[in-house]
């Protein structure tokens, strides 16, 4: 019996993917229903069926907490980032030499290592020489030594703010993208027309461009859900575990704690909650492509 | 050379009054006929100043040997991610491996016992390094009888402060926490300086380890007999509240401490900005670093740790060892190179080369050697001292998820939203269950 050539051809792609990708998962999943404490041996215990997510969800407060955590930092950063790239996508649509070059440079911040942007941010906001805690500092003197990184409600915006400032250009150019791909014709209809440019926004302009949104809120929800490296290098989950989120908790269970299996099943709720996460938004889409 | 002939006295003294410490035996030796000559052992470490030293000096080890060595750094905060990886892989390609004492628990199952090798190369442990520095290169929490590698890095903390500044306001190094506080809130009063550099924020624990000082210096400590949770008594607390009123009740510490960790506070004195820092012996290399810092050596002295008022002088101690990965199919030839790294001489050639500032001193010899004090100023005998009283972390599996606890809550506690009993029965609540585990 002959192999079709195209299985063939696959064949490596296949493989990588395989070892790469579903394999790792694939194991990862069967290492939630073990007992796994590294720290007393270094091969995998017993299977102990659904008692890691069942601990998870029943007896651990600092999970729940973390989940909390995760909810407003996710729900905020996505906003934020769809606001600013939004405003600045409308802000660079225009032509002009200047605003390709703007468009050009916007890649810059989405090249950075998270973990350098976490470590320039952590510096930017140091009480005593930072240069952002000093502007704001002057621009609001009630804000005048301000101590951020020691603040709940400030240290959770200050994660926010770097996730924004590295995510939003990217973003910014993918609405670009969007902007880019509405028909001429009925904006310059409507300015004959006589409609007013927010009038144009509102009724063209958003519309047209909401499955952009809808796949920028997705793909958004998604890294914030997954970021870490930033929040480990700007606030370590502090002041206390105000910024700890769920994929530091999934961290710290298997790097700090060496409890993989607990480790594992903590990965898998994150899992869980990506996908339904990605399904409500992709429910979304289709649900605007089905009404335009 | 009046000061020359105090630390030589000082160094005699030292030395007599210790006699279990012999120096002419014990350091072992290569074997002669280089029968491991073209192995290439491969090393994995932290980055440090000490260690681009020794891997300057392979040359000599080599011609020794026939051994070649290959040095793999890694940034601290990765190394037990990296260790980690070793373990569950179970892999071979590291020969010679380095760990932090509080990670020892968790990796056990990653080092090959030494003793047999230590025994047939007659070196003795014991009469080489502090106590403080050998258990915890031990297994059984620093108890054990296996002796899992050689105590290669480690410090004691001593408190550093601006010497020009204390001479202009007439001050002494301080001898006590309140004196501390006093000198901290005079120097923020008549300077454009703040008192002391703290470290309240969250980084790898550093916010406990001066923490523990004040615990144990009060009377307190982390765990009872029964491995339950005793920071939470009346000691514990009023060492607590001792602790968090350097910065929110005294404001001896800038408010900018609340959210600093340890190179942060560094930072904050090198750059002029704060007089005094209660840190690890071997940041007196930044300290006076013209590249990183804006003070000159003369500007910068250094004293034993402050003490709770009547009480001796506690200070907290770190160690690094050095072992042999379990796996490592070259586990003869690794040992011949540790036997060679650790000869008390060529930590000595480091801490004389006068191309550097690297302090780490691990051996007892070295701790003591009048040089060695001399460049130094003496700050390798205060070493000496404080590490016989030295205590480390307890050496238990749970450490790092009760670190956790009680770093977040010095965090939670400094940005003064909280109350210290309330706190600190919390995180109490939180460890029995990790204990429980």
């Amino acid at each position: 019996m002959r192999l079709p050539v195209h299985w063939l051809l696959l064949a490596p792609a296949l493989l990588f993917v395989g070892a790469m990708a579903i394999f790792p998962l694939g194991y990862s999943l069967v290492l939630s229903f073990r007992d796994w404490k590294l720290a007393r041996s270094p091969v995998a215990g017993d299977f102990v069926g659904l008692s890691n997510y069942f601990n998870l969800l029943t007896d651990d407060p600092d999970f729940f907490e973390t989940v909390r955590v995760t909810s407003v930092f996710v729900t905020a950063d996505v906003l934020v980032t769809v606001a600013v790239s939004l405003a600045g996508a409308l802000l660079l649509h225009r032509a002009g030499r200047l605003n390709s070059l703007a468009r050009t440079l916007l890649i810059l911040p989405f090249v950075m290592s998270p973990a350098l942007i976490g470590i320039s941010f952590r510096f930017f906001l140091n009480a005593e020489y930072g240069v952002v805690a000093h502007a704001v500092g002057l621009l609001v003197p009630a804000m005048k030594d301000t101590v951020w990184l020691a603040d709940a409600s400030l240290s959770m915006a200050a994660i926010i703010a770097s996730d924004v400032w590295h995510w939003a250009p990217y973003m910014t150019l993918v609405m670009l993208g969007g902007l880019a791909s509405i028909p001429p014709d009925s904006l310059e209809a409507a300015r004959i027309d006589g409609a007013s440019s927010w009038r144009i926004f509102c009724d063209i302009t958003w519309p047209q461009l909401l499955p952009v949104i809808s796949v920028v809120m997705v793909l958004k929800t998604v890294f914030a859900l997954k970021a870490f490296d930033t929040i480990f290098t700007l606030t370590n989950g502090g002041p206390g575990n105000s910024t700890k989120t769920l994929a530091y908790f999934v961290y710290e269970q298997g790097f700090n704690y060496y409890d993989m299996g607990y480790a594992a099943a903590s990965a898998y709720v994150l899992t869980a909650v990506l996908l339904v996460m990605a399904g409500f938004y992709l429910r979304l889409i289709f649900a605007k492509d089905r009404a335009i | 050379m009046k000061r020359r002939g105090i630390l030589q006295a000082t160094a005699v003294s030292l030395s007599s009054a210790l006699p279990s410490w012999t120096f002419s035996q014990g350091i072992g030796s290569i074997k002669p006929g280089k029968p491991y000559a073209g192995t290439e052992v491969n090393l994995l470490t932290v980055v440090a100043p000490q260690f681009k030293a020794h891997e300057a000096k392979l040359a000599e080890f080599e011609a020794l040997t026939g051994i070649k060595v290959k040095y793999q750094y890694v940034p601290f905060a990765n190394t037990r991610e990296k260790l980690t990886a070793e373990l569950v892989g179970q892999s071979s390609q590291y020969d010679v491996l380095s760990a932090m004492d509080v990670w020892g628990p968790s990796l056990y199952n990653l080092f090959e016992p030494l003793n047999g090798m230590l025994e047939e190369k007659k070196i003795e442990m014991e009469s080489r390094y502090p106590y403080a520095h050998l258990r915890a290169s031990r297994d059984g929490n620093g108890q054990g009888k296996n002796i899992l590698g050689f105590p290669i890095r480690g410090h004691v903390q001593l408190m550093f402060y601006r010497k020009d500044i204390f001479d202009k306001l007439g001050l002494k190094a301080p001898n006590t926490w309140d004196e501390m506080v006093a000198h901290g809130q005079m120097i923020s009063a008549k300077t454009d300086l703040s008192g002391v550099a703290m470290y309240y924020g969250k980084t790898a624990g550093q916010n406990l380890m001066i923490w523990f000082n004040y615990l144990w210096g009060a009377g307190g400590d982390l765990l009872d007999a029964k491995g339950q949770p005793a920071f939470n008594s009346p000691a514990g607390i009023a060492a607590t509240q001792a602790y968090i009123d350097v910065l929110l009740k005294h404001k001896a510490a800038p408010a900018a401490s609340a959210s600093f960790n340890e190179t942060d506070a560094v930072n904050s004195v090198a750059q002029g900005k704060s007089a005094m820092v209660p840190v690890w012996w071997w940041r007196y290399a930044s300290l006076v670093d013209p590249k990183v810092s804006t003070l000159k050596p003369e500007q910068v002295a250094f004293a034993p740790l402050p003490s709770m008022p009547g009480k001796p002088n506690t200070t907290y101690t770190n160690t690094w060892f050095y072992g042999i990965n379990k796996n490592s199919k070259k586990k003869a030839a690794a040992m011949e190179f540790l036997t060679w790294l650790s000869n008390p001489e060529i930590e000595r050639s480091v801490l004389l080369d006068k191309s550097m500032n690297e302090v780490v001193a691990m051996q007892t010899k070295n701790l003591i050697d009048a040089d060695v004090n001399l460049r130094y100023k003496g700050m390798h005998v205060f070493g000496a001292q404080a590490l016989k009283g030295a205590k480390g972390t307890p050496l238990f599996p749970q450490w790092p998820q009760v670190s956790d606890v009680l770093e977040a809550s010095i965090s939670e506690l400094a940005s003064g939203k909280t109350q210290v009993k309330a706190t600190l029965d919390d995180a109490a609540s939180r460890v029995r269950k990790v204990m429980r585990g």
